[in-house]
């Protein structure tokens, strides 16, 4: 009877949910959480540190304990990185993290006014309800996205892979040719090891290392860690301004909650949306989501002065990204962003592949997933709350301290992976790389996309042609197939036709 | 033009034809199936070809640009103390090599010595403590 049917889906449905929850109701992975979340703060509270920095350099942290235990910690440094990113965005106008560039417009001009600690409040909350708003957006809609995705084939996921590929190039800003070439290198990177279809060595140069081909966890640690503090150490003539201690008020009033109830709701919603993009972030959300709170606003004037709106729609906006991020990487395991591409190799190494077969088999590790991303923007927001002042004098900490200990962390982290110096080696290059393609205005994402998308558009394409015998046209009669190469076409299309258009509105 | 253009897209057209030439050393495919060299060559060739694309952007580029490379000095000299470091890696005792490394480290970038040598030692101890001690990894 189909009654008795769904009563049945609906009980297994809650099962596998209460199963999520009793996974981490667990003292250690809380535990784990908590040092996730706090380490986040600290690392996006620190310009310079990003999120993306503190999960890879973390990563190898997570290899000795459970899955759940690692992820925990790992998904607490997101979600406590991205707002705490606002902190020196708000005290000192400079962005934590690359997402609060917009917090820096309106949360600057509040300090500037004498209400630092008002800005550090609506920050905490705002993001709050930005991560949570984009949390619901991936428990209710990351099923029927996985079990859609359950059609794909190999020439679908080819599809998808070059798609990711696109997008981030397409998101380069004014660099989509190096954007490319970055992704394009990427994918030369993932060529080496056995060949994936008939295991021949390709680029080993005769090294047993090379056979599973590069590291990535190394690679990350080196591009993301490594080669940010040689930036860092390269401009450290650019003195960093200090914070004061003095904050004042923390807590939004009533009427000021109400004002920018909207703002921070809409702000959450196209955050989730923009963060689902492969490859776009929170910064691209949180300025689109100022930029509509301000052309809904009557008060359009007071937008990168001080408004409150403005404020809330950034933060919130370049917190909900996480979700829209994370709901991107589960279901079709596709990375959404840099975070989310290293925590599908962290993934990978717990044996848990992200993708639509992970809905299908292991339903209550997603809720546990859900509910960690819970507890964390619950957390964070406390932290937000209560530790502003702390949080602030963090930023007094001299950089050299802060370079060393990352330097020795990833390079300790790096070896333990494999007990292996080639691994340590790797790290090193991909950090010089970093520099150097930071300093050549290489887009780092692409590279990193490439590196993971690689192995997976390879076999699939081969594999696609091995289905179709070969006939190249033959795949190109598959709808979802066409959808995905038309929208990689306009995506790299896209940066090409708004340069022809003048901007309207120039950000403050 | 812009001199950091330039240098990249060389380096990238080397690295696509290198990629393009190496797919010929592979075996190739059969029954019309791309073989182990296709990707290779299909990825050096694409990236060969938008490496001329950064190329002529770099040579038209109008004014000459040329990468910012403030504070060259001190990134040479930690890419050299970190190339030490690993070059001396197993040799002596994991916590005093690391704790000399940082100290110097610390030292070169502008740190008193009372405070490198303070705060490398104890670096070095927490995670040393960390790694060795809770993770059980083998450090020396």
């Amino acid at each position: 009877m189909p009654g008795s049917d769904f009563r049945s889906e609906v009980r297994a449905l809650i099962a596998e949910i209460l199963a999520g929850l009793a996974a981490i109701l667990d003292w250690q992975v809380l535990g784990f959480l908590a040092v996730g979340v706090s380490l986040g703060a600290v690392f996006g509270s620190l310009p310079g540190l990003t999120a993306t920095m503190g999960v890879a350099v973390l990563t190898p942290l997570t290899f000795w304990v459970s899955a759940e235990q690692g992820l925990a910690m790992l998904l607490g440094i997101y979600c406590g990185a991205i707002p705490a990113g606002g902190i020196p965005a708000i005290l000192i106008n400079v962005p934590g993290t690359p997402a609060s560039i917009a917090t820096t417009w309106d949360g600057y001009a509040l300090t500037r006014k004498g209400s630092a600690g008002l800005a550090l409040g609506v920050n905490a909350i705002a993001s709050a309800v930005g991560q949570l708003t984009s949390i619901m957006f991936l428990a209710f809609l990351a099923f029927p996205i996985a079990r859609f995705a359950l059609q794909f084939g190999p020439a679908e996921y080819f599809g998808l892979a070059l798609l990711g590929i696109s997008l981030m190039a397409g998101v380069s800003g004014r660099h989509v040719i190096k954007g490319m070439l970055a992704g394009m290198l990427g994918l030369a990177l993932a060529l080496v090891g056995l060949d994936p279809m008939t295991a021949y060595p390709r680029y080993t140069f005769g090294m047993s290392e090379f056979l599973d081909g590069i590291s990535f966890v190394p690679v990350m640690i080196g591009l993301f860690g490594l080669g940010e503090v040689l930036i860092q150490i390269s401009e450290r003539h650019k003195a960093r301004k200090s914070a004061s201690a003095e904050i004042g008020r923390i807590l939004p009033s009533a009427p000021e909650a109400k004002t920018m109830a909207g703002a921070t709701f809409s702000g959450a919603t196209i955050g989730t949306m923009v963060g689902a993009i492969p490859a776009a972030g929170g910064d691209i959300g949180s300025v689109i989501a100022w930029e509509q709170a301000r052309r809904a606003s009557r008060d359009k004037d007071s937008f990168g002065k001080g408004s409150l709106r403005g404020l809330a729609a950034s933060c919130s906006a370049c917190n909900a990204a996480i979700g829209g991020a994370m709901t991107t990487m589960l279901t079709l395991g596709i990375p959404g962003d840099a975070v989310s591409a290293i925590l599908i190799g962290a993934l990978l190494i717990h044996g848990i592949q992200p993708g639509p077969l992970l809905f299908a088999g292991n339903q209550s590790f997603v809720f546990s997933i859900v509910f960690l991303l819970v507890f964390a923007s619950l957390l964070i927001m406390a932290v937000g709350l209560l530790g502003a002042r702390p949080l602030a004098r963090i930023l007094n900490i001299p950089p050299p301290w802060l370079w060393t200990g990352i330097v020795l962390f990833g390079t300790v982290g790096a070896y333990a992976l494999n007990n292996a110096t080639v691994d340590v080696w790797a790290m090193y290059a991909a950090g010089l790389a970093g520099f150097l393609f930071r300093k050549a205005r290489i887009p780092l994402g692409p590279l990193v996309l490439g590196l993971i998308l690689g192995p997976m558009m390879e076999s699939n394409l081969r594999r696609a042609l091995i289905l179709s015998r070969g006939d190249w046209l033959g795949l190109l009669t598959r709808p979802i197939l066409l959808v995905f190469l038309a929208a990689a076409v306009l995506s790299l299309l896209w940066p090409l036709m708004r340069r022809k258009r003048p901007a309207t509105h120039p950000q403050p | 033009m812009t001199r950091a253009d330039s240098i990249s897209g060389g380096a990238f057209l080397a690295v696509g034809l290198a990629l393009v030439a190496s797919g010929w050393t592979f075996p190739p495919g059969v029954g019309g199936l791309p073989g182990a060299g296709f990707f290779p060559q299909a990825i050096g060739g694409l990236m060969a070809l938008q490496a001329v694309g950064l190329l002529l952007k770099g040579e038209s580029g109008g004014e000459d640009r040329r990468p910012e490379m403030s504070g060259t000095r001190q990134v040479a000299g930690t890419a050299a103390l970190l190339f030490a470091y690993l070059l001396l890696w197993g040799t002596g005792f994991f916590a005093v090599r690391t704790a000399v490394f940082l100290a110097l480290l610390l030292r070169f970038l502008g740190q008193g010595w009372l405070s490198a040598t303070g705060y490398s030692a104890a670096l070095t101890a927490f995670v040393y403590l960390a790694f060795s001690m809770g993770l059980n990894v083998s450090l020396e």
